[in-house]
């Protein structure tokens, strides 16, 4: 572990607002929609230790809560967008022929957008709200692991103990489920980590940009966008992308460790 | 010859990959429940069914979405691109406008970009393991990790409000008027015209958003660079070429960073490819009037033309730039020249 540094400042950061998340209301020295207008946009003092916003809402605490709304979004878009890509993926890897070339095919016109720009025509399409903009997501995010997933198959189709299930007759059904897709999940996983920071990322900017969860709930990309028709009271906008900002590098940092350990090559 | 050949296939084979795109962006477009009716019209004539119809006909949605997919690809083929339901300007007119302004920003961010993120990445192979590896190791997961609109805001904050010392959102001071459109990029039209003033500011108003795209940038080509080096600095005709006396940095350079390359050249393609079409963070801090914002207003306004018409470009874009870089492949590696 003393080799990697990084990775655990990441693991640690990771818990440090995973736990800030779930412990909210008991931390939170405010609720995180309480309004005082007498009091607003203050900045830091001992009673609102990262000052008020536009509304007089205590920004530390909207901070503690916006971890709930941003971590589970992320997570997530990284869980049904691996899902849908890795079986997408591995059926065209296991199929081949016709299915492979359509399937791939339809998976690249999709990569062929950038990320927040498909994200966000989706998104404006569905309407603003945090379901949707998740479903965004998940629809620019499965191409990536269906392309991973699909070269995986591909490379484990040809050992010699896939060869001979299908020579003790076992269905091909059997065989793609139990013998090939094990022999992949490791890599996916690896893809996973590395992913997360961007994906939290991505939504982050989608909620900057009004198309995520309502103005007033206390999402972190929301705040700062708020945030900006305060721009000399910085605290309305720094706290939350400080947030951002440190939770996901901590991610990245993981993940870099992990593709370190896992690739030495790299080292 | 082959080389002409070899364009010529490429270019053939976009046709499909823009066919494709157009499906794909309509469907996306209308295979939503939203109408673009509610956003595109004012309250008080949303109850009048014949301005509702006379709306309808005027932008084809009363017909079915295979005759209004067949019309579009009609008018594409014509080169005409429709005309934007939210500017009421043709989608191609309105590209010419904001696109310039954000090649303009991806090109200087890039050029940034690459200075740094391959200086950073050839010192972190070269000092492997050494602290000098490590702080740039640690720069580069930080530059792709911070949010290009809170860095934005950062920079904003420090270096024009507080310090006076860098230049504002949008491309030019108010005062100032826009150079005569030429190629539509500020610092070439105000040399153009001769007119010293507006070029210094026009380059003033570049710093800011320039670097907070080319900070992430760098962090990508940094990686890339690192592992590249690593690779080629095991390779044996590095010892050779210090074994034959050459100088250490003709050896890093020249027989090191050049067999890099093919790499490096991938990630700067993709990213320059991602700038152009996808800034639309930073483009909305600084207020610049480019072509990620162009999109997000069409998005926002369910303007179908003008997202089909962005859609299409962005896809052009990665199709030039792609073949760009395939070209410099070709520059690069001797190997390839010879097949």
């Amino acid at each position: 572990m003393g080799q990697h540094p990084l990775l655990v400042i990441g693991v640690i950061v990771v818990i440090v607002w995973i736990v800030a998340a779930l412990l909210a209301s008991q931390i939170a020295p405010y609720e995180p929609l309480a309004q005082d207008v007498r009091n607003r946009v203050q900045p830091p003092s001992l009673t609102h230790p990262g000052g008020t916003d536009e509304l007089g809402r205590d920004v530390f605490s909207r901070v503690l809560y916006g971890g709930r709304i941003t971590i589970p979004a992320g997570i997530l878009v990284i869980i049904f967008g691996s899902l849908l890509g890795s079986t997408v993926g591995a059926i065209a890897g296991f199929l081949g022929g016709v299915w492979d070339e359509i399937i791939m095919r339809v998976a690249e016109l999709f990569m062929a957008f950038p990320t927040i720009i498909l994200a966000m025509a989706v998104t404006a399409a569905l309407g603003p709200d945090i379901r949707n903009a998740i479903i965004a997501l998940v629809v620019v995010w499965w191409p990536g692991y269906a392309r991973l997933m699909r070269g995986l198959v591909l490379k484990i189709k040809t050992n010699d103990y896939v060869e001979a299930a299908y020579c003790v007759g076992a269905p091909r059904r059997y065989i793609l489920v139990r013998t090939i897709v094990p022999n992949c999940i490791a890599s996916v996983l690896v893809m996973t980590t590395l992913d997360i920071g961007n994906a939290i990322l991505t939504f982050a900017g989608l909620s900057f940009l009004g198309l995520g969860p309502e103005p007033t709930s206390p999402e972190w990309g929301r705040m700062v966008a708020v945030g900006i028709d305060y721009f000399d009271q910085w605290w309305t906008w720094l706290y939350p992308g400080m947030a951002i900002a440190t939770l996901v590098i901590a991610f990245n940092f993981i993940g870099d460790g992990l593709r370190d350990i896992f690739d030495p090559r790299l080292r | 010859m082959t080389f002409f050949r070899y364009i010529a296939r490429r270019v053939l084979f976009t046709i499909p990959i823009l066919l494709g795109i157009t499906l794909v962006s309509f469907l996306i477009a209308n295979a939503v429940p939203a109408d673009p009716i509610n956003v595109n019209l004012p309250q008080s004539q949303l109850n009048n069914p014949e301005i509702v119809a006379a709306f309808r006909a005027e932008w084809g949605l009363d017909k079915s979405p295979l005759d209004q997919y067949l019309t579009y690809l009609g008018n594409l083929v014509q080169g005409n691109l429709g005309r934007s339901i939210k500017t009421r300007q043709l989608v191609a007119d309105d590209i010419a406008r904001f696109l310039p302004a954000t090649i303009e920003l991806a090109t200087n961010a890039t050029v940034l970009g690459i200075l740094l993120g391959v200086g950073l990445g050839v010192a972190s192979a070269v000092w492997r393991n050494h602290w000098i590896d490590f702080l740039a190791r640690t720069m580069a997961v930080i530059g792709v990790s911070v949010p290009v609109f809170v860095l934005a805001l950062v920079f904003l904050s420090v270096f024009h409000a507080q310090l006076g010392i860098a230049a504002g959102p949008g491309r030019l001071d108010f005062t100032m008027d826009e150079p005569a459109m030429v190629t539509g990029l500020f610092t070439i039209d105000s040399l153009a015209a001769g007119r010293m003033d507006i070029f210094i500011n026009a380059v003033a108003h570049l710093v800011l958003p320039s670097i907070v795209l080319a900070l992430y940038v760098a962090g990508l080509i940094s990686r890339v660079t690192r592992s590249a080096m690593l690779e080629v600095l095991g390779m044996d005709y590095m010892r050779t070429a210090r074994a034959k006396g050459v100088r250490e940095i003709i050896v890093i350079m020249r027989h090191g960073l050049s067999n890099a390359m093919i790499p490096i050249l991938t990630v700067i393609g993709l990213s320059y490819g991602n700038l152009l079409a996808g800034a639309v963070l930073t483009e909305s801090i600084f207020a610049w009037p480019g072509i990620g914002r162009y999109m997000f207003r069409a998005s926002t306004s369910q303007d179908f033309p003008a997202i089909m018409g962005v859609s299409l470009l962005i896809a052009l874009i990665y199709v030039v730039v792609n073949l760009v870089v395939d070209l410099l492949y070709y520059f690069v590696d001797p190997r390839l020249r010879a097949n």
